[in-house]
């Protein structure tokens, strides 16, 4: 028995280290991974008292700015954008009609699309558009070739009425959610 | 940034070459000289001993605990990224681990004092690398899915970042003492010689993306985080450098790094034996108590602050006047400054991985020659209770590891038989986090003087080691006296 017992575990042994493989495995499979996260920001935020707005009298422009904004025109960022939805909040508790206009302007100051919302004077509630940009949407191309964003303010109304409701204001609220292929 | 998301997966690969630091068939299988490293303490019954250089002491260990290579890479027909998301990034948390160990031993040499046959000294040198990372499960899942969808009000942990790793050059003498028949005590002195070192092990912070106060979102960072590193930068430049004699320096600072040339540091080996009757013994050590100044070629990389930002904001009336049209890039610049990165070059003091071992052998199956006769080997060779004359052990092991997340436990039973001088087979069953069927055999080999090991863990995978959590094989060539013949 104890004759036995020496060679037959040298055999287990040696049945084991004979018996040792690997499945066929493929490394180059980690060519095919796919890498989709979707990134997201607050993007633009402007936020007005009725006095401001007044100040500027009766159908008039009360803000006007051009901001650089050229974080989709890097190639990077260009390269790898798949689609994505730029979402906006438009809240309005003056007694004003005011109009929003964003317009996403290239390099060479061509206006490439703009954003109109319009809201009435207190109580108009919450104004909300999601525009989608990429396959059935909107041309990707508006974001990756837009440099600056011109926002522009307007007094659809007088310059001189006041809303009874606490602290009155005109607020225009984005947010951006972009899918993009890093790998 | 496009090879950013592989980065995630390189502990996978480093893993399917590294080893585990539990040596459980090695411990208390005392007919190995190799014993005497992972318990100073152990039984020596041999007059003196010589490994054959570089030949005499190889281990190679790899480990994961979550996904394995084969559950990603095997030939299936199943879409990678699938694989990627189900086995990977649904599944391992931030504890499990990828790690791998490796030891080659240079020298060693072991040897009875003439005039204290009761004392066994032994010294030598091997080098040894270790590298452990944690999965950084929200770093994963934040570069996977983004902060946006779902993931909206998560709150991403930048401390799941842990990662430690480094190679080492180790000169060691220690002096096994047999004090009485049933005592043996052991220590270890050790001085390494580190070649490289790095960790990341105390990052903190968070990223969040919410609704926003004012805006529709807000995303807030605050984060801790340092990357220490200890002679890395001296590789690097030489290999940045290109000067066409590249791999002559590399060599030649690989070479002043093994031999004191580099950060220095200290550590203690303590293990003992002891048997309660003649037939159960009980032994325990601990291991790499010790530290390695860094203070040569250290470069630490940093990041910390706090910001929390909801985009370019305009409050009107306070901003009509500002005419400043870089808001964005005023945005950005802000959030740089308030996240600075940054680097230093102070030193700093990294542990060694404390081990401890702990066991229980019961010995029978009397009879035959003793495997050690002749040994000269002080209190233990007298009376007939040698515990040498039990051809049969079996007993239990505990190891445990400081691991920068805890300690790492492993839990070993263990069957051992001798076949006189020859020969001598043990048998393990191991549990731990790698693996719960982890079935390992160690064969000792003596011929003539010549001594011969080889011990292999969880060989129930070795039908498809690429699908294994966990593999180990040490084995080792020695020349072994127990006379003056």
């Amino acid at each position: 028995m104890k004759r036995l017992c020496y060679p037959a575990f040298l055999a287990l042994g040696l049945l084991l280290f004979v018996a040792s493989c690997a499945e066929e495995q493929d490394f180059d499979q980690i060519d095919d991974l796919s890498v989709t996260p979707t990134l997201a920001s607050g993007l633009f935020y402007l936020e007005s008292d009725e006095a401001t707005i007044n100040s500027g009298g009766a159908l008039s422009t009360f803000y006007f700015r051009e901001v650089n904004f050229d974080t989709f025109n890097e190639q990077y960022v260009a390269e790898h954008l798949l689609e994505g939805t730029i979402t906006y909040e438009l809240e309005n508790t003056t007694s004003k009609q005011l109009r929003i206009i964003i317009g996403f302007v290239d390099e060479a100051g061509n206006i490439l699309d703009t954003e109109i919302f319009e809201i009435e004077a207190d109580p108009s509630g919450v104004l909300t558009r999601e525009v989608f940009y990429g396959p059935g949407g909107k041309s990707l191309d508006i974001l990756t070739n837009t440099t600056s964003l011109r926002i522009s303010a307007n007094n659809l109304s007088d310059g001189t009425s006041v809303s009874s409701t606490q602290d009155p204001k005109v607020i225009l609220r984005s947010g951006a959610d972009f899918l993009f292929e890093l790998q | 940034m496009r090879i950013a998301p592989k980065l995630i997966l390189i502990p996978l690969f480093c893993s399917t070459i590294a080893l585990a630091q539990n040596k459980e068939l090695l411990y208390d299988f005392y007919e190995i000289p190799q014993s005497l490293m992972v318990n100073p303490g152990v039984k020596t019954s041999q007059r003196w001993h010589a490994g054959i250089p570089v030949l005499s002491g190889l281990s190679f260990q790899g480990a994961t605990s979550g996904v394995t290579v084969n559950d990603l890479f095997a030939n299936d027909g199943i879409d990678f990224t699938t694989k990627v998301q189900e086995r990977l990034l649904d599944v391992m948390g931030n504890k499990d681990d990828f790690s791998s160990t490796s030891q080659i031993e240079g020298i060693t040499v072991g040897f009875r004092g003439k005039n204290r046959p009761d004392d066994y000294y032994s010294f030598g040198m091997y080098g040894e690398t270790d590298i452990i990372s944690y999965w950084p499960k929200d770093l994963a899942i934040l570069a996977f899915e983004g902060n946006g969808g779902n993931n909206i009000g998560r709150s991403f942990d930048l401390g799941d970042l842990n990662l430690r790793g480094e190679m080492i050059n180790v000169f060691h003498f220690g002096i096994n003492r047999k004090v009485s028949a049933a005592l043996t005590l052991g220590a270890r002195a050790k001085l390494y010689s580190s070649i490289f070192q790095f960790q990341s092990i105390k990052n903190s912070g968070s990223f969040v993306t919410r609704q926003g106060q004012n805006n529709i979102y807000e995303s807030a960072i605050n984060a801790d985080m340092q990357l220490q590193t200890a002679g890395v930068k001296g590789f690097y430049d030489i290999v940045d450098a290109d000067t066409g004699t590249t791999q002559k320096d590399v060599t030649s600072l690989f070479t002043e790094r093994v031999f004191l040339g580099g950060n220095l540091g200290f550590g203690l080996d303590f293990g003992f034996s002891y048997e309660l009757n003649p037939q159960t013994t009980i032994t325990g050590s601990i291991l790499d108590l010790g530290f390695i100044n860094n203070s040569k070629d250290v470069w630490n990389y940093t990041f910390s602050g706090s910001t929390t930002t909801e985009g370019i904001s305009v409050f009107l009336p306070e901003d009509i006047d500002d005419v400043d049209n870089d808001l964005w890039q005023d945005l950005l610049d802000e959030i740089d400054a308030a996240l600075p990165y940054g680097e230093n070059e102070s030193g700093y003091i990294s542990w060694r991985p404390v081990k401890v071992y702990g066991s229980i052998r019961y010995d029978f199956g009397e009879g035959g020659n003793p495997v050690f006769d002749n040994c000269g080997c002080g209190v233990n060779a007298s009376g007939g209770t040698n515990r040498d004359y039990y051809r049969n052990s079996v007993g239990g092991q505990l190891f445990m590891m400081k691991r920068p997340r805890g300690v790492q436990a492993a839990l070993t039973g263990f069957y051992q038989r001798r076949f006189g001088r020859v020969a001598s087979l043990k048998a393990t069953y191991t549990v731990d986090k790698y693996s719960f069927t982890n079935i390992g055999l160690g064969a000792n080999l003596q011929l003539g003087p010549v001594n011969f090991y080889v011990l292999a863990d969880n060989l129930l995978s070795y039908s498809n080691i690429a699908d294994s959590h966990y593999a180990s094989l040490q084995f080792g060539f020695n020349i072994i006296s127990w006379n003056d013949n």
